[in-house]
């Protein structure tokens, strides 16, 4: 039990202080004294208190002295000064300088410093309670860091070498395959590496900084319709971009968030819609930049909508392949960049996504 | 396929399935016809040290993974580059790796012994232009 007690160390230049509060304290809490700051400051290299009251009024070092200077190498303790009524400067000198927590008037009320001290003691706990939780998570954050990082490639390295086996069993001949099974192992391959990219896309967002650069929404549009257009030829792109000022935003996260809205509005058409449509609209503006990005697809049923951007959430009305993760990790970029999103969707008829993005090009001047 | 008669390929990669993967790929291309395979970077740069000896070095592609035990990539170019001129003005490398980590492709593209970085899996196609690309004016 003893290493649980409350440590403390009392300076005062007065040798009856020091004995008066052993005295009445040393029942309660593990008491070190020491006559001068010189003196508490030898001691604290060989002892580590939780509080350390000093008095004000000491020759040469007064108590305001003794805690700012060790301020630095000693956060820890809480400090509590013991003072006469008439030292009000010094009072407010402390509390600006912030390094005291209380202070106790003299002579002391027993009662009140035993309340002090267990406060102060309260207040010691809780700070280190809250260093320990921050470097445990600083640790677990990092570590979940490294681990995505380090599966998605060691994930991916043999996904590759199926797919180099694969391409060289096509280029010989060597594999007879009238079903064509090694045309469905590719498919599951391709789409398995797609997951795996969503993964790196993520971690790559919590992680890197933000940069601004210039951004042409015109060059950055085509090339995503680009990406996208051999997965479904019939649908007709518009571009409808109005942008008379500079932009500057996040690139990255910018083609990460467009990539992922224009991959769903490709690939949650209709399958018997004769004309499928994405409409595509951008206008900068000094502040701001708003896209559009409009389908004529199967739609969302409204009771799914305040779920698509959780984690892993997959709308149970279509049977499309997808990993509940794409407009995720829309909304954590879009949380970076401190852009909005809204979305409005008519079940069977089509959806719309409306994002903003702020202009960084203000802020730099 | 592509007529430089005594051009050799050195493939360098820890991974046994791609070493192989590459060199059926390079002899069925016709892209040369010597090929040697090493599972380690270390292994290669004693390779290439014992060429010094060599009266003239033949033109030589060094197909470099990037993330390898022991010796990396990276690693393998620094020591490299420490060669001899006769050694190293013969030898052209081209990275051949999975990843997609902005670091390792910025590294790639940055260093001066580096001619390109392709992307796994390795295609016929790509292979086939970058050593058109090398030896453009052979």
């Amino acid at each position: 039990m003893k290493e649980n007690r409350i440590r403390i160390l009392y300076i005062d230049d007065e040798v009856h202080n020091l004995n008066a509060f052993r005295a009445s304290f040393r029942r309660s809490y593990e008491i070190y004294t020491a006559n001068s700051a010189q003196e508490g400051k030898l001691l604290l290299k060989s002892v580590d208190v939780h509080i350390i009251i000093a008095d004000q009024k000491m020759p040469v070092t007064t108590g305001v002295e003794f805690f700012y200077e060790i301020r630095e190498i000693l956060p820890d303790p809480i400090r509590i000064l013991l003072t006469g009524y008439t030292d009000v400067e010094d009072i407010i000198e402390a509390i600006n300088k912030g390094h005291i927590f209380s202070y106790v008037k003299k002579p002391w009320d027993e009662y009140e410093l035993h309340n002090t001290i267990n406060n102060a003691y309260e207040m010691y706990q809780a700070r280190k309670n809250l260093k320990e939780k921050i470097s445990e998570l600083e640790k677990i954050n990092d570590e979940l860091n490294r681990f995505i990082y380090s599966t998605s490639h060691d994930l991916r390295s043999p996904l590759m070498s199926v797919l180099g086996i694969i391409n060289l069993a096509r280029l010989d001949n060597s594999v007879k395959d009238p079903n064509g099974y090694v045309d469905m192992i590719e498919s599951c391959i391709l789409k398995l590496d797609g997951f795996i990219q969503k993964i790196i896309e993520y971690y790559r967002n919590s992680r890197l900084d933000v940069e601004y650069e210039k951004i042409y929404f015109d060059s950055l549009l085509q090339d995503c319709i680009a990406n996208f257009k051999p997965q479904n030829t019939a649908i007709e792109f518009q571009l409808n971009i109005d942008q008379p000022v500079d932009f500057k935003g996040d690139t990255f996260r910018i083609s990460v968030i467009l990539n992922n809205l224009i991959s769903n509005a490709v690939k949650y058409q209709k399958p018997d819609e004769t004309n499928p449509k994405v409409n595509l609209t951008v206008k900068v503006e000094p502040h701001k930049a708003t896209i559009w990005i409009e389908d004529n697809g199967i739609g969302i049923l409204s009771e799914h909508l305040n779920n698509i951007f959780k984690m892993f959430f997959r709308s149970k009305n279509n049977n499309k392949p997808g990993s509940g993760i794409g407009l995720y990790i829309v909304k954590e970029a879009l949380n970076k960049i401190g852009g909005t999103i809204n979305v409005e969707s008519k079940y069977g008829e089509g959806t719309q996504f409306e994002i903003t993005i702020p202009n960084r090009n203000d802020f730099d001047s | 396929m592509i007529s430089i008669p005594d051009l050799r390929i050195i493939l360098i990669d820890d991974n046994e399935i791609d070493l192989l993967l590459h060199e059926r790929l390079i002899t069925l291309q016709q892209i040369s016809r010597t090929v040697l395979s090493f599972t380690s970077a270390n292994k290669a740069l004693e390779f290439l040290s014992s060429n010094i000896s060599l009266h003239r070095i033949p033109p030589t592609i060094i197909l470099l993974d990037i993330q390898m035990p022991e010796m990396d990539g990276f690693e393998f170019l620094t020591a490299f580059d420490t060669y001899p001129a006769k050694i190293k003005s013969q030898c052209y490398i081209v990275m051949v790796s999975s990843s997609l980590d902005y670091g390792d492709i910025n590294r790639t593209n940055a260093n001066p012994l580096v001619i390109k970085l392709l992307k796994k899996p390795l295609l016929a196609k790509d292979l086939k232009e970058t050593v058109g690309e090398i030896f453009k004016d052979f």
